[in-house]
């Protein structure tokens, strides 16, 4: 059955245009060069998609870009990948996948956030060892980035992570943790709470 | 007096650079009041800015004593009127929030201490020293007077901007 609200106020509207909304996850990811964002965000323009939260950064040789967009007219992911069929033969490869509705919404995250340093001669499972003692203790990773500095004969691996601790976990334990890491791999891990002030 | 609603960014108060009090009247120990009864009210603040509740004149209150950061380290709660930073010393960097910017923090440098030039409720010209969390709260408060946003100061990129902690 189909039901009539009234719509009294502007923010009904607001969310009333919001629910119709669909969010799509893009991945762009390709070699190195100038012009890339304009060429993609100029597609998403044409399309009518609003960009919402995005991250865009240079990894490697490669420009990685991932976004999150929303459309009140597109339903599905095909009209992104026609749209997007010349920057693919240009060389960017495009990767579309659509939200579940709430698949946008940002989570409540609550609890201290860490920062966690991890850096030492480059080995194997630096980063595994690392986040499955942070995965068995139900700690959310919520940024990561990893970088491969030093010389061709000296690697050096560097990790840097922000994690949320839950409620019951501290900083103090999150240290004790990595301290045991730190033999263990032998890379230098520090540990410090990075908790915004709010002023 | 009064606890007045924080002021919100796109409000292009927020952009303005506030005059200075010319004197201590009542319309200025009346802005002081909703200034402190508004930090007071937003428990987890530890200052406002004029600008920040309507107002674009140089006032500003700060009070770190009751935050975990500042306990140790603080001069109470300072009410500045027209201040101005003399000297500035040292560099750290501290992830930061604003009321008027919800949702989104940054990571800003700013120096580690500093001598603040002021005058107080009554209109005493002061002089302190202020270091640690103190000295970033003062700075952040004073920058509202200018029409600057910690998002006009957020050093660095890549894992610098997050959402703050609820």
């Amino acid at each position: 059955m189909l039901k009539k609200f009234p719509v009294h106020r502007i923010e009904d509207l607001i969310i009333a245009r919001e629910d119709t909304m669909n969010h799509f996850a893009l991945t762009i990811i390709g070699r190195d060069r100038p012009g890339i964002v304009a060429e993609v965000t100029e597609v998403l323009y044409q399309l009518g998609c609003n960009i919402a939260d995005s991250s865009c950064t240079l990894l490697g040789g490669q420009f990685a870009m991932i976004l999150i967009v929303s459309s009140q007219e597109i339903g599905g992911k095909e009209p992104f990948i026609d749209a997007f069929s010349a920057i693919e033969q240009g060389g960017l490869s495009v990767f579309v996948r659509m939200l579940k509705p709430g698949g946008e919404l940002h989570p409540d995250l609550r609890g201290e956030i860490c920062m966690i340093s991890v850096y030492g001669s480059d080995k194997p499972g630096i980063v595994y060892r690392v986040t499955r003692e942070l995965s068995t203790r139900r700690i959310n990773i919520t940024d990561l980035n990893t970088k491969l500095v030093g010389t061709k004969d000296r690697p050096v691996y560097v990790m840097m992570l922000e994690a949320l601790l839950p409620e019951g976990q501290t900083e103090e334990d999150l240290r004790a943790i990595m301290a045991g890491l730190k033999d263990e791999l032998q890379v230098d891990i520090s540990v410090r709470s990075i908790t915004p002030v709010e002023l | 007096m009064a606890v007045r609603d924080i002021i919100l960014y796109p409000d292009p108060i927020l952009k303005t650079v506030c005059d200075a009090v010319e004197t201590l009247d009542d319309s200025v120990k009346a802005l002081i009041q909703d200034l402190v009864d508004t930090m007071v009210d937003a428990g987890h603040s530890v200052g406002v800015a004029a600008p920040q509740i309507g107002v674009t004149r140089r006032v500003v209150v700060v009070d770190v004593s009751k935050s975990k950061l500042g306990r140790d380290n603080n001069h109470g709660q300072l009410v500045m009127v027209n201040p101005a930073i003399l000297e500035k010393e040292g560099c750290s960097t501290m992830r930061e929030g604003c009321m008027s910017v919800p949702d989104y923090t940054g990571n800003v440098s700013r120096a580690e201490r500093v001598v603040v030039q002021f005058l107080d409720r009554e209109g005493v010209e002061k002089v302190i020293q202020a270091s640690g969390f103190e000295a970033v709260a003062i700075q952040h408060e004073l920058d509202h007077l200018d029409g600057f946003l910690f998002l006009d100061r957020v050093s660095s990129l890549k894992t610098d901007v997050f959402r703050r902690k609820k």
